[in-house]
């Protein structure tokens, strides 16, 4: 069979190249958690409060330890060390301790021989509960409680159920509203919207006769998963293996260390076998860790040159449960606006409460959706107002290359104004903006985002990434890294920057990635820092066997080594082409006496920041930018939107391999259309109405517009071959560009998320409404 | 989610069938596609301790435009040339159920006999659980309109409006014998009772009459997605046509209540009138007072009443230019 000629002069990078899991994944060769099978495995089953917000009274678990083929029961009692994403807020146990606070919290867990086992088991767990008053609404939650016994948990902001709050302000936003020529407020409330992977959560523990506890999970960050097992096992890190196998999916939905792990290692530990437990959908859903709701008040001032001259933000954020990444997501509604504009005057004040519903979390565009949505829509407004073509607005109010942003972001690349004029030219947006027919419509909104958050979430000097390379005389490259691919294609990107340092065709690479005892420490996957941070280190560890390889190849010739290049499995003497020799060659000489080549290469965030309090929200070596036109079509005796196409210009830097990017583009596009258009948990009472695929309402491929992705190369000067993310900045602007498209194609404004065909409808109507009252009134004049 | 524990049975005649179910009375289920069974077993919602399969009854497997067996899948309808020609909205409902995945093992008479939907009822064990039941299952208080009397779950089958529209009539058998139901006279009742058919009786098909190749035909679906959806509104209307008046109009509806309507009463007296913009004006208001959804699927009550109006004239207009 011939190589795919991948390994061409021009290298992998920048190639359009299937990810290196592909083949095993659509076949269903490829290893899932669920997938594993290990002897003697038990098979876990939680129970779950069905009350929103109680006190546990007791537990008799010993009708269900009676049940023949039950191994081991856990109960909160048991075990009551706290953890959680955050070290400022671990406010999570395995299983509930003294009190349950959403329905669908974990109260015990039981591994049996089946699930049929299991289940019956589950049924005959006595649990005595006093039922306290649920906070639902995050309104209720700002208020002290009447009974300290009913604050959600006991470290809050007084007596209320406040988890965070933050308060900046940089300039002087008062003026900048007084002083402005024009300002634009509005109230906006967004509902709650979950990841919906395909992949159910799915964990296996083995806590072996060795006392080593390994744990197979689907998670996007294995090293947070390990931590959290120290604090709730006891044992130390060294005995303790993670491993993430192939995902199914994550969005931010797998990145906090979950409490369904921990039972699943307290319940191996006790029974002394391996346990699985795999979630059912309804369980996912309950699982949750979605995007939080939020009510968010804005304001945006433009003074009389045109440029926005104030941004004031506040915004109430519906935590749930738990803590989860929540101080960051409080931070970034807020930091994450002052920018892709200059905006000279900034002030943010945000709470997130506690409720006793299905906590949140992080989600594709962490914290940085619903407020960029607000700022984008009143753009719009605005320039309707002054009469302005929106897409100049912006054009006048973006940030330079290379400048600080209010709030003390170091922004380095930046081709926004590019991406803006594109998608401008190629979506023909100076003959359409207007001129459309009624019922069709176009719109654009732009947005930012960080590209792997320059600091840890837990302070250490260890470099955020690390990459082990090893070569022997086989002369396939191994690639260890601790990345959690979720299905993103990070085993790619790592072994593109590896095969694109050494001249070699991906056929030679071989990535072995997020296994604890095998691959060393990475931060994993969030905050959209793998492709900058761990292919940054991939391409050092690559350069020093680069180096090794060429010195082997001066030997031999006898030439100076500054003269080789690596390229299309050759070491080739440039000066001098026909002084060249094969990779194998090389290699060969360079193995002499030695035996295999090894490196690691690793990356670490410059300083960078400002010194007030909160500075370090929203740091990142570097930003992508986005520019979208987004065109609909609305029916406007239905209200039903039809997405016709979006024009979706993004800067990310340098496309490793564009279909990857694309992949990313248009994932990103149906997700925030369903978040626009569709999606939303629905509640009664404390129980969430819809916890399934059917019901959830996430979009069908029918309703997938055509997208034109115009991928902006602007060359970051830090990324690995110039790369930055592009995972979630893709996602902001779909909102915002689709509705200001649906303002323009039937002037109405959308102030709540999601917008049902009804809404439209109703705007429609109150629109046709106003206009025959304009129309009467001048009848009568 | 783990399937209840079942016995399953796999007669080869209907005969053989009804005899199993006879012997099982009372905790008995027929299956064919099982797409919908299924998945309400797994939530535990009325599972039987006998399950009897119809998939190895071949005479079940009919499908011409005036005879159409229980068992035929509605991906075969959806891909029959002869029905695309001589019935195109039976093909154009069978499309809209579900998905093509699912349209590959659903059958007709699953959709005809679909369980009745309702937020409060399709939920798992643990859900109903936690809020005390509900009167379809378990419990003996409605969760969407609180009472004791009446269940409001919807009806959400897509082919029963059409099969109305189109004047056909359910093929029942049981151990007393065969008798032939209008399918306008079949569906009755609310969303537990539902229909006509009596314990231990099977539902073999549907049977057409000839006449209904004559007729003008579409159907039309409300629901967020174009595909997996449950009709939120189910629109089905035929019209005949002599010169510029009408002959016939039937129009019924899936999903606006826990039976399909039909509303040949207020399209009845419509017959030698001329289809003007004034007459679908007027039926639509009559229907639209008519039908009382609730609130128990995505879309508002209000919204999904209002949508009759816009989908009875936009499909009555397609179907009066269709003829020209």
């Amino acid at each position: 069979m011939s190589e795919p000629k991948s390994g061409a002069a021009k290298g992998v990078i920048g190639q359009r190249l299937p990810l290196v899991d592909a083949r095993k994944k659509t076949t269903g060769e490829a290893v899932y958690t669920d997938d594993i099978r290990l002897p003697n495995t038990l098979v876990g089953k939680i129970l779950r409060s069905p009350h929103a917000h109680a006190r546990i009274k007791g537990i008799d678990t010993s009708r269900a330890l009676a049940l023949p083929g039950v191994a081991a029961v856990v109960t909160g009692a048991e075990n009551r060390a706290n953890f959680g994403v955050l070290p400022i807020s671990k406010d999570e146990t395995a299983l509930a301790v003294d009190k349950v606070i959403f329905v669908g919290d974990q109260v015990a867990a039981v591994a049996a021989e089946d699930e049929e086992i299991a289940l019956e088991a589950l049924g005959l767990i006595q649990v005595d509960y006093e039922v306290y008053p649920a906070f639902l609404q995050p309104e209720d939650s700002l208020k002290d409680v009447a009974d300290p016994a009913h604050k959600i948990h006991a470290r809050t902001v007084g007596e209320t159920n406040v988890h965070k709050q933050v308060d900046q302000h940089f300039g002087d936003v008062d003026a900048a509203l007084k002083d402005a020529r024009i300002v634009r407020r509005g109230h906006f409330e967004f509902g709650s919207v979950t990841h919906a992977f395909t992949e159910p959560h799915c964990v296996i523990a083995r806590y072996d006769t060795d006392g080593k506890l390994t744990l197979w999970s689907a998670t996007q960050v294995p090293h947070y998963v390990h931590r959290a097992l120290v604090e709730v096992t006891g044992l130390p890190m060294h005995a303790i293996r993670v491993i993430k196998p192939m995902v199914g999916g994550a969005f931010g939905g797998k990145s906090d260390p979950f409490p369904h792990e921990m039972a699943a290692a307290l319940l191996s530990m006790k029974s002394g076998r391996p346990v699985k437990i795999l979630f059912d959908r309804e369980e996912v859903f309950l699982s949750h860790h979605g995007r939080h709701p939020t009510k968010t008040d804005i304001a945006v001032a433009l003074d009389r040159d045109g440029k926005i001259s104030g941004l004031d933000l506040k915004v109430l954020i519906d935590g749930g449960a738990w803590g989860s990444f929540g101080v960051v997501t409080t931070y970034y509604n807020g930091v994450l606006s002052a920018g892709p504009y200059d905006v000279s005057n900034f002030r943010y004040s945000g709470k997130r409460v506690y409720t006793n519903k299905p906590p949140c979390g992080a989600m594709r565009g962490h914290g940085a959706v619903n407020s960029r949505f607000a700022f984008e829509v009143l753009l719009d407004e605005i320039a309707e107002e002054l009469g302005e073509d929106p897409c100049e607005l912006r054009l006048k109010n973006f940030l330079p290359e290379y400048t600080t942003t209010i709030n003390e972001f170091r922004i380095t690349s930046n081709g926004i104004a590019e991406g803006m004029l594109r998608a401008m030219e190629r979506s023909g947006w100076k003959e359409k903006y207007r001129q459309l027919p009624p019922g069709r419509g176009i719109g654009a909104a732009c947005g930012f985002y960080i590209s792997g958050s320059a600091l840890p979430i837990h302070w250490s000097k260890l470099p955020q990434s690390t990459v082990h390379l090893k070569i022997d005389m086989d002369g396939g490259v191994t690639v260890h890294a601790g990345t959690a691919d979720i299905g993103q294609g990070s085993d790619t990107m790592l072994a593109q920057c590896v095969a694109q340092v050494l001249g070699l065709p991906m056929s030679r690479l071989r990535v072995y990635t997020a296994d604890s005892d095998m691959d060393p420490v990475d931060l994993g996957s969030y905050s959209s820092r793998v492709t900058f941070m761990a292919g940054n280190a991939a391409r050092r560890a690559a350069e020093q066997i680069r180096t090794e390889l060429i010195e082997a190849a001066s030997r031999l010739t006898g030439y100076p080594a500054e003269g080789f290049v690596l390229e299309d499995e050759l070491v080739v003497y440039t000066p001098l082409p026909r002084i060249r020799m094969s990779y194998m060659e090389a290699l060969t000489e360079a193995l002499a006496d030695r035996g295999a080549l090894i490196a690691r290469g690793s990356y670490q965030s410059p300083p960078m920041g400002g010194k007030f309090k909160g500075a370090a929200a929203g740091l990142s070596p570097t930003y992508s930018f986005q520019s979208y036109i987004s065109e609909v079509t609305v029916d406007e005796e239905t209200g039903f939107v039809k997405v016709e196409k979006v024009w979706a210009a993004h800067d990310c830097g340098r496309a490793l391999n564009p279909i990857a990017v694309e992949g990313q583009v248009e994932g990103s596009i149906h997700m925030g259309l369903g978040q626009l258009l569709s999606e939303q948990f629905r509640y009664h009472d404390g129980n969430v109405l819809n916890p399934n695929l059917l019901d959830y309402k996430t979009l069908s491929a029918k309703e997938m517009p055509e997208v034109e992705c115009i991928l902006i190369e602007s060359g970051d000067p830090e990324g690995p071959f110039g790369a930055k993310e592009c995972g979630e900045g893709p996602l902001l602007p779909i909102l915002p560009s689709v509705a200001n498209a649906i303002h323009d194609a039937v002037g109405v404004r959308i102030r709540r998320l999601p917008v049902t065909p009804e809404d439209i409808l109703q705007g429609i109507q109150k629109n046709r409404m106003e206009r025959s009252d304009v129309a009467a009134k001048i009848r009568v004049a | 989610m783990l399937l209840p524990r079942f016995e399953l049975h796999r007669p080869s005649s209907v005969d053989e069938a009804l005899t199993i179910a006879a012997r099982h009375a009372g905790d008995c289920d027929f299956i064919a596609g099982g797409t919908d069974l299924l998945q309400n077993y797994k939530n535990r919602l009325n599972p039987r301790g006998h399950v009897v399969s119809l998939l190895g009854i071949d005479a079940l497997q009919e499908l011409s435009p005036t005879r159409i067996g229980a068992l035929t899948t509605l991906a075969r309808i959806e891909e029959s040339e002869t029905m695309r020609r001589e019935l195109p909205i039976l093909v154009e409902a069978a499309s809209k159920v579900a998905s093509p995945l699912v349209r590959q093992t659903a059958t007709l008479g699953g959709n005809l006999l679909v369980e009745t939907r309702c937020y409060y009822f399709n939920q798992s064990e643990f859900w109903r659980r936690s809020k005390g039941y509900c009167l379809k299952a378990e419990g003996d208080v409605c969760l969407v309109v609180p009472q004791k009397e009446t269940c409001y779950a919807a009806f959400s089958g897509d082919m029963a409006p059409a099969l109305m529209a189109l004047g056909a009539s359910a093929r029942l058998k049981s151990l007393d014998g065969e008798r032939i139901v209008k399918l306008t006279e079949f569906y009755e009742g609310d969303g537990i009772k539902r229909y006509v058919l009596r314990p231990g009786e099977l539902v073999q098909g549907v049977e057409l009459p000839p006449s209904a190749t004559s007729l003008r035909g579409a159907y039309r679906k409300l629901r967020l997605r174009d595909t997996f959806d449950y009709p939120e509104l189910g629109l089905a209307v035929t019209l005949g046509m002599e010169g510029e008046k009408i002959r016939e109009l039937h129009v019924c509806a899936a999903a606006m209540e826990t039976v399909p309507l039909c509303f040949d009463d207020l399209t009845g007296s419509l017959h030698g009138q001329p289809l003007s913009d004034s007459l679908i004006q007027l039926l639509g208001e009559r229907i639209v007072k008519r039908v009382k959804p609730v609130k128990n699927t995505a879309l508002s009550p209000n919204y999904r009443r209002k949508m009759v109006m816009v989908y009875l004239r936009r499909m009555l207009e397609q179907l009066a230019t269709a003829g020209n």
